[in-house]
């Protein structure tokens, strides 16, 4: 990588490139274990008490193609029977992980409400989503075929797919990274001209990504909270 | 093993030695070191032969810190010492607890006997670590940890006696091994010495358990700061006096008992395996002995008034005999306590990276220790330059360092393959690592060349010296970039196993065929390092002492300047850094001079710069993972707050043969001897920041019912709240019971602990009792009530079947709970208001009071505009705060209210419904308005409504109002929100910003904390906190112990998860507001009206009429359209769930609305 880009970057991140970006966890019950795949994503591993009620509990400062950003996580999990309270959610996620736990089908099937709701809310048919089968330690038990999840991951416009473990901490790094990157990209297209709607194929686990769209320059509006 | 032992640093003299001979003029005190490691001749001859040695050596696993060593050599530096030098002078058998053991080999440590802190080295000791005294040894680290540690919250850690617990246990278990425990005991009896100082141990136990008394009234009080500080400095000094008085104890009994035992198992050969070298440097020991015959006659010179120092080495020699046999029952320790102490001592040098290959193959383990490593060769490679060393020493480590570093490298470099994404800042940190390097070998290399050049003794110029010192400096700077960024990235990457070869060759073999040669020789030749340790003292290899005003220099690697051990001792606050260059004979006299001179642009640049940079850094990282690598410098402890002070001899602490009254009388020890005898799992339990975080069922119980202090109200209601989590209620009785038993052993605890127990279980039949799950448990209790707790306490086991009787016949707790159990002391904060106050009247009139009426009998419609604010406000708050008051802890555990089916969590349920039934409420009168201008002023009523909320404090009404008006399809309706005021959306965004969840609920939260009731909080928050403490906390702990490791119940969880719910019970006080029956029951009929639709047609109805009442815009709905028609699966996959604008006309429940086209 040529030394005057790293540079350059360098120099944003002391400044300000620190960009903050909302990301958004639903599921409409309880049970899919998306506040573990939180939990494990935010603490380190040699936290050994988690404390939810401060401040900082659901941020974290990841590395995204050389980008420094903090993710700060909205998680419903606990309130999923305020159902209007998802909206509010969703209004300030940039977003969404859908998740789902691959033992159960019915929660495979309301992920599309909540997309819908998403969609709505957003007016954006190009919402960043990444779908999230969770629990994947629990083979034996799977409900959820793995074509199913990929059918709808294509319906959904190539939205990616990933099965997960917050269990064993398997892919959850991987999850947060490609919605970040998904945001970050669909930020700075919305400043050029989002006329180029085809979104590239995500399969998971997929670690060749071309790194054509970084090129550093002011980012859009981030969300500063 | 060879490189290993190459590095120990008092080793490392060998070539200076040389000149040493010829300075006469210490003789003098050269014979007296001779003479005092001479009176080894009298010890027993234990030492074996060096082979024996080795073979353990190699067996012996990674380093580790001992926090205790023990003086086997005198050492005392230069005559006169007093306590305000740097340097620790030693008597043989000193115990001395060890903070940090530098590079070189000194270690920072604080002599028990005298509560005196400094440097000594660790080649004069041996570990101790011997099994009776583990815990008491234990007990006094954790003790200093909390008293020297702590950050100023010392006070609140000694509310209690938990701390006593420790030294007691200790003792106890001291006494136990040795057989001593009663008085009674035939050991006691029959040894006299024995019983005199287990006597004496006793008495200064109960001396510290009466200061520590003290303490807690001076702290009750409005104790002055250095009151404070007095005491606590007079308790640790105690506790010192515990432990050496312990040391003593364990050594007589050696002498008395262990001797005899030993003799007695002495026929089979068993022993010869545990014969180690009792010497640190038994290889040359003999050798050394032979070398120094003067030795003997001036022992004389010894000025000692405690016993004799032989006395003391047999003992010593005795106890590591005897404690053997001891140990037969335990697992063998293929570690022997030789080659644990051969390990401290070299375990600073380049023991990082043998250790790393011993070590897993994790990389940020690998990461660390070839960092250690590296470290550690720069740190005496900027040492060395500063002495006038031979150049090949120079060489030899310049290589070392490159080696070491290209270990780090080979680490560094691995980590970068792994990561995928190539971080280009790790990239970068490489390469200038890798340039820095090349800058530290060149500047090196020109330092050498005058070197070559014959009989120049003053071969280093200082400008020279001094770039020397930047190359290395840089280079330590970019060794910890480089490091700061590798974790980064393995942060992010995960962690991952490197293959173990990677540098097995690489940094091992090269070096050691360097300097294989003169450490052979020096071994042949040398006197052993007793010898050395003092010779040293006149020339610059020895041991570096730096800037002593910043301590974390001290436990840095780097630090490692060659400050003149004779020169600290002659300068006892000297914070200057003697460079390089001084000759040995000339040094006294050129010290001065150089000092003025060099003082500001070598020493203080050199000593703060590195310090401030490389080395903090270390430290920090260090005492971060120190526990994965084992192999941390320091020992994990704190230990900077008051090493500058201590270490400028102001430890004004006052000593403690002075202050410790040796006072023997009679009924303090009966006390204490009653304390010893207490049988006590505390040792089950995990503390910190004198918080309990987890332990057995067993060690909570005790906890629970101990009878030195009260129980923490917290503690106990977590305990009543909880325990079905992480016990059945019949294991809980279970424990009671047998804590009602075995505290029988202890009689004078006996009567507290029992009417607690009996308490513990009053309160739990009382008013915490869970029919549906405790009930299983009611036999057990009532069988214990008739039984054991009748014959002990008649009336209380009567009572207790009172209760049992009562239990079983009434549905629910027999006394009614307080709703704020468990905040007790919070709810003491709420208003008070006098009962005679008259409630507000409510704002209603006679045409509100008509209209309801006419409501009843269907007469007329109403709608909230009808209403004032205020007035619906209120009656929306006393309708939610009788469901939230009416929350039963129980609702809050375990996600019970998440459960689909059999929720017990109807309360919390009751919340949600009526806070979504609220949020469709305002939706709903809003959107089924036609005109856009009554829609703006229901907005405006709605928002006024959440005014009023907000001013009585009801936060999960103002959360319903404001999401719905935040719904998309009320805040898309252009219209109507353009016929908004200006003030009406400031004011809605005012309230905005205070639900405003981002932050996690930041502005929420602040105002809660500051809220008196009654308040109304957001259910939500206390639920998604709840959920993620049970998700993100594991259920158990791991406990640590020296023999083994124990699963315990992580009582932390629960603690968090029993104060998220007292902040909940904290509000769960009514309102004091009128109720109007009517008003209440036009808005029941409201609230339900929405909710019969079900939850998620509720919403798409809504969006519809939405859509409706303000179309969208029509190339936007195109293309809506459109990309729905080309993506058709998502469509009729989700045939119930369609989405379908258009279709809302054929549903019949939308109510009389006017179609259009």
């Amino acid at each position: 990588m040529p030394r005057s880009n790293g540079e350059s970057f360098l120099l944003d991140a002391n400044i300000t490139l620190l960009c903050w970006e909302l990301v958004f966890l639903c599921a409409i019950t309880g049970g899919v274990g998306k506040s573990c795949l939180t939990a494990q994503f935010v603490q380190n591993v040699w936290i050994e008490s988690y404390d939810p009620t401060i401040e900082d509990s659901y941020r974290k400062q990841i590395e995204v193609d050389g980008r420094q950003c903090i993710l700060e996580i909205l998680d419903t999990a606990g309130t999923e029977q305020f159902t209007a309270m998802r909206e509010l959610y969703m209004k300030q996620g940039q977003g969404f992980l859908l998740v789902f736990s691959i033992t159960s089908m019915s929660s495979l099937n309301e992920l599309s409400e909540l997309r819908e709701q998403i969609m709505r809310i957003k007016d954006d048919e190009n919402v960043p989503i990444v779908i999230v089968g969770n629990k994947s330690d629990l083979e034996e038990d799977r409900a959820v075929p793995r074509a199913r999840a990929f059918g709808l991951s294509q319906n959904w416009g190539n939205a990616p797919y990933y099965e997960t473990s917050a269990r064993r901490r398997a892919n959850v790094n991987e999850v947060f990274i490609d919605l970040c990157r998904q945001i970050i990209r669909k930020d700075s297209e919305g400043s050029r001209s989002s006329s180029d709607p085809s979104r590239k194929r995500e399969g998971p686990n997929r670690h060749d990504r071309k790194r054509d769209n970084r090129r550093p320059r002011k980012r859009g509006p981030c969300v500063i909270l | 093993m060879e490189s290993m032992k190459r590095h120990i640093p008092p080793l490392n003299i060998s070539k200076s030695n040389s000149n040493l001979q010829e300075s006469t003029d210490h003789s003098n005190l050269q014979s007296r070191f001779y003479s005092t490691w001479g009176s080894s001749e009298m010890t027993p001859p234990l030492t074996p032969q060096t082979q024996e040695t080795n073979m353990d050596q190699l067996e012996a696993p990674r380093p580790v810190f001992h926090n205790y060593l023990r003086a086997f050599y005198p050492f005392h530096p230069a005559g006169n010492v007093s306590p305000s030098t740097v340097t620790l002078p030693l008597d043989q058998g000193d115990i001395i607890l060890v903070h940090s053991v530098h590079t070189n080999g000194w270690a920072d440590g604080t002599l028990l006997d005298s509560g005196n802190r400094g440097w000594l080295p660790t080649n004069y000791c041996e570990a101790y670590d011997q099994l009776p005294m583990r815990p008491l040894l234990k007990a006094l680290t954790d003790f200093w940890d909390i008293i020297r540690g702590g950050c100023g919250s010392s006070l609140k850690d000694f509310g209690n006696q938990d701390l006593m617990r420790g030294p007691i246990a200790g003792v106890r278990f001291l006494l136990e091994k040795s057989e001593c425990l009663t008085r009674e005991s035939l050991l006691v009896r029959k040894y006299d010495g024995l019983r005199r100082i287990r006597k004496a141990l006793l008495s200064d136990l109960s001396s510290l358990v009466k200061t520590a008394k003290k303490f807690q009234e001076v702290a009750n009080g409005n104790p002055s700061e250095d009151e404070v500080e007095h005491i606590l400095d007079e308790m640790l000094l105690k506790a010192f006096k515990i432990v050496t008085r312990g040391v003593r104890f364990l050594d007589v009994w050696n002498e008395e008992v262990g001797l005899s035992r030993t003799i007695a198992g002495m026929d089979g050969p068993a022993d010869s395996q545990y014969d180690l070298p009792p010497t640190p440097a038994s290889e040359t020991f003999n050798i050394g002995e032979n070398d120094c015959p003067e030795r003997n006659e001036s022992r004389m010179l010894e000025s000692r008034q405690m016993e004799s120092r032989q006395t003391t080495r047999s003992r010593m020699d005795m106890s590591r005999l005897s404690m053997r046999t001891d140990m037969m029952d335990q697992p063998p320790r293929p570690v022997s306590v030789s080659a644990k102490r051969i390990s401290v001592s070299h375990r600073m040098s380049v023991s990082g990276p043998s250790a790393a290959i011993c070590a897993q193959n994790l990389a940020s383990e690998r990461l660390g220790t070839t960092y250690d490593g590296f470290l550690g060769v720069l740190g005496s490679f900027i040492g060395l330059h500063m002495q006038s060393r031979s150049s090949t020493e120079l060489v030899v480590t310049t290589k070392q360092a490159v080696e070491s570093c290209k270990a780090f490298l080979n680490v560094v470099e691995a980590v970068c393959e792994h990561d995928t994404h190539r971080s280009v800042l790790l990239d970068q940190a490489r390469e200038s690592m890798c340039e820095r390097l090349s800058d530290l070998v060149h500047a090196a290399r020109d330092v050498f060349r005058p070197a070559h050049l014959p009989e120049d003794d003053m071969v280093f110029m200082p400008d020279e010296g001094k770039q020397l010192v930047e190359a290395a400096t840089h280079c330590v700077r970019a060794a910890g970039n480089c490091l700061a960024k590798a974790r980064l990235v393995l942060e992010q990457i995960g962690d991952m196993e490197l293959e173990p070869e990677n540098e097995n060759e690489g940094d091992q073999e090269p070096p050691s065929d360097q300097s294989e040669t003169p450490v052979a020789e020096y071994e042949r030749r040398l006197p052993p390092p007793p010898l050395q340790i003092p010779s040293t003292t006149y020339s610059p290899p020895t041991p570096a002492l730096t800037d002593a005003t910043t301590p974390s220099s001290f436990q840095s690697h780097i630090a490692n300047s060659p400050a003149n051990l004779s020169a600290i001792s002659s300068l006892p606050n000297s914070a200057v850094l003697p460079t390089h260059l001084e000759n040995v004979s000339s040094f006294s006299s050129t010290e001065s001079g150089y000092r003025e001179s060099h003082k500001s642009d070598m020493g203080e640049s050199f000593g703060r710069g590195i310090t401030s940079n490389g080395s903090s850094f270390t430290y920090h990282s260090h005492t971060r993972d120190s526990e994965m690598s084992g192999l941390s410098q320091t020992s994990t402890r704190a230990t900077s707050p008051d090493i500058g002070g201590s270490f400028q001899g102001s430890y004004n602490v006052p000593s403690l043969k002075e202050s410790v009254s040796y006072s023997t009388l009679a009924e303090e020890n009966e006390e204490t001897e009653a304390n010893i005898l207490e049988r006590t799992y505390a040792h089950e339990l995990i503390y910190k920041e004198g918080a309990v975080m987890g332990g057995s069922l067993r060690a909570l119980i005790e906890k629970l019912t101990a009878h030195q202090s009260t129980p923490d109200a917290m503690f106990v209601s977590t305990f009543y709240l909880t325990f079905r989590l992480f016990a059945s209620p019949l294991e809980f009785a279970e424990a009671l019971a047998a804590r009602f038993e075995y505290i029988g052993d202890t009689p004078h605890a006996a009567g507290p602990v029992r009417l607690r127990v009996y308490n513990i279980f009053k309160g739990w039949l009382e008013s915490h009792w869970r029919h549906d799950r405790d009930n299983i448990a009611l036999e057990f209790i009532v069988t214990f009530a008739k039984t054991k707790l009748a014959a002990d306490l008649p009336t209380a086991g009567k009572r207790l079947l009172d209760l049992a009787d009562k239990v079983s016949a009434v549905g629910g707790p027999v006394v009614p709970r307080l709703v704020s159990s468990m905040g007790k002391t919070n709810t003491s904060i709420a208003q008070y208001i006098h009962p005679d106050t008259p409630l507000p009247p409510p704002i209603l009139g006679k045409k509100e009071h008509n209209l309801l009426k006419q409501w009843k009998n269907n007469e007329a419609s109403i709608t909230i505009l009808d209403f004032d604010p205020l007035e619906l406000a209120r009656q929306l708050t006393i309708k939610e705060s009788r469901i939230f008051c009416a929350i039963l802890p129980e609702e809050l555990l375990d996600t019970e209210w998440n459960r689909k089916t059999g929720s017990l969590a109807v309360n919390v349920r009751a919340m949600s419904t009526l806070s979504t039934d609220l949020s469709h409420l305002v939706a709903d009168s809003i959107l089924y308005l036609e005109e856009p201008k009554k829609r703006a002023t229901t907005i405006k009523h709605w928002v006024k409504i959440a005014s009023k909320c907000l001013e009585l404090n009801n936060y999960d009404s103002l959360m319903a109002i404001i999401c719905s008006l935040n719904l998309s399809m009320i805040s898309r309706l252009k219209k109507t929100w353009d016929i908004v005021s200006q003030k009406t959306k400031v004011a809605l965004e005012h309230l905005r910003g205070i639900v405003d969840v981002s932050r996690n609920y930041a502005v929420l939260r602040q105002r809660l904390q500051n809220h008196v009731p009654p308040c109304l909080p957001f259910v939500g928050t206390y639920l998604t906190d709840l959920t993620f403490v049970d998700h993100g906390n594991q259920s158990l702990r791991t406990l640590c112990t020296d023999e083994s490791e124990m699963d315990v119940i992580n009582f932390d969880k629960h603690m968090k998860t029993a104060r998220i719910i007292s902040e909940l019970q904290r509000f769960q006080i009514p309102y004091r507001l009128t109720e109007v029956p009517e008003l209440q029951a036009w808005m029941q009929n409201e609230l339900v009206r929405v909710r019969s639709n079900g939850d998620d047609t509720t919403t798409q109805l809504f969006y519809r009429r939405s859509l409706v009442l303000e179309p969208r815009e029509q190339s936007r709905s195109a293309t809506t359209l459109q990309s729905q028609d080309s993506n058709p699966p998502s469509i009729l996959d989700n045939a119930k769930d369609k989405f379908d604008f258009l279709s809302w006309t054929n549903q019949g429940k939308v109510k009389s609305v006017p179609t259009h086209g």
